[in-house]
């Protein structure tokens, strides 16, 4: 019921939602700011999947990533019009996502592990999708991407984010020189591919 | 395929795995969604200053499950304790301290509390989440301060 109540609502801003997919974000961010729920929405839809990819590269579990989540778009309604540059809304969203993550991987590393796995609860886990597994060549990617270092696998992960961000945000997020993204980027790959090799 | 793969296709290829892997889930984006419904416009914002959980672990150490956290606008501070018990109970001290209807907003729950003359207010049985404090000041100011949404 729940389910197909969400499904109208789609389909009903569907329409309208398209019209502003087009708008730019300054656009959008000024309309929502303004009560339009609908460039909110448009907002979400944009960089939805950007948020939970830079949560959920923290390996927090399902319950706390869509918190973390939450609390990421929340600081944005909170913030809309604080938003220096409206055209790296995607970069501050990122920077967001990054801080809050790392803040609730502190507080877990410090507290009482049984207090928080009381709280979590398992539904909707981001374990890997099955349809993954009939598809060798990224299940082989993804098993080589989980064994390298932390510091490649968030840069990699920074670099296949949709939408996309540029060497200077990414520079900016991660505190790496500029001129050292593009080595890095080559090295990481490199390691990937190795252990692709050895499989 | 690896064989000839560029640097470009192996992202590619990584990028589609983690799509794939770890698609965002839709109740992820409702929540989203969701959140405007929290927007407010005429109150004043007491940023995060101070958060005991960001200080590296050789720091400034309260006890154990106490989380220190103080939030500052440019009338009034709150300092909160959060204390994790079962489940967690925020104590709160207003500086300067004055009387002030607190509101605790947690999910789609409000809860009123209100601070004592000495600048003290408490919330108990706090479920985990996004929580803001929104204080309406008693002074002749008669201000609304709210803290930045904070994940306890």
């Amino acid at each position: 019921m729940c389910m197909a109540i969400a499904d109208q609502k789609r389909v009903a801003m569907g329409v309208s939602s398209s019209m502003m997919a087009e708008a730019p974000i300054a656009d959008l961010l000024a309309a929502a700011h303004n009560g339009s729920q609908e460039a909110w929405n448009s907002l979400v839809d944009h960089y939805g999947r950007l948020v939970w990819s830079v949560v959920r590269g923290f390996r927090l579990d399902a319950a706390t990533a869509a918190d973390v989540s939450q609390t990421v778009w929340l600081r944005l309604v909170e913030h809309s019009d604080r938003i220096r540059d409206p055209e790296r809304l995607g970069s501050w969203l990122a920077t967001t996502a990054r801080n809050e993550s790392i803040r609730v991987l502190k507080r877990q590393s410090r507290s009482v592990p049984t207090e928080f796995s009381v709280d979590v609860a398992d539904e909707g886990a981001p374990g890997i999708d099955e349809r993954l597994l009939d598809d060798e060549q990224l299940r082989d990617v993804l098993v080589a991407f989980e064994d390298i270092s932390q510091r490649c696998r968030e840069l990699l992960q920074m670099l296949c984010l949709d939408p996309p961000l540029e060497y200077e945000e990414i520079s900016e997020i991660l505190g790496m020189a500029i001129g050292s993204i593009g080595p890095t980027r080559a090295r990481c790959l490199d390691r990937i591919r190795k252990k692709l090799e050895r499989r | 395929m690896s064989e000839h793969e560029s640097d470009d296709q192996l992202l590619a290829r990584l990028g589609a795995a983690l799509e794939a892997a770890y698609p965002v889930p839709e109740a992820v984006l409702d929540a989203a969604r969701a959140t405007f419904t929290w927007r407010t416009i005429d109150a004043e914002l007491a940023a995060l200053v101070f958060d005991s959980a960001e200080e590296a672990p050789a720091g400034v150490r309260s006890a154990e499950g106490t989380r220190q956290m103080t939030f500052r606008s440019p009338g009034v501070e709150i300092e909160l304790e959060v204390v994790s018990e079962t489940r967690r109970r925020i104590v709160g001290q207003l500086v300067p301290p004055q009387e002030a209807e607190i509101m605790l907003h947690h999910h789609d729950e409000t809860r009123v509390a209100r601070s004592d003359t000495l600048g003290r207010f408490t919330f108990h049985d706090v479920p985990s989440g996004s929580v803001r404090l929104t204080c309406k000041l008693h002074d002749e100011s008669g201000a609304v301060v709210q803290t930045e949404w904070t994940l306890i």
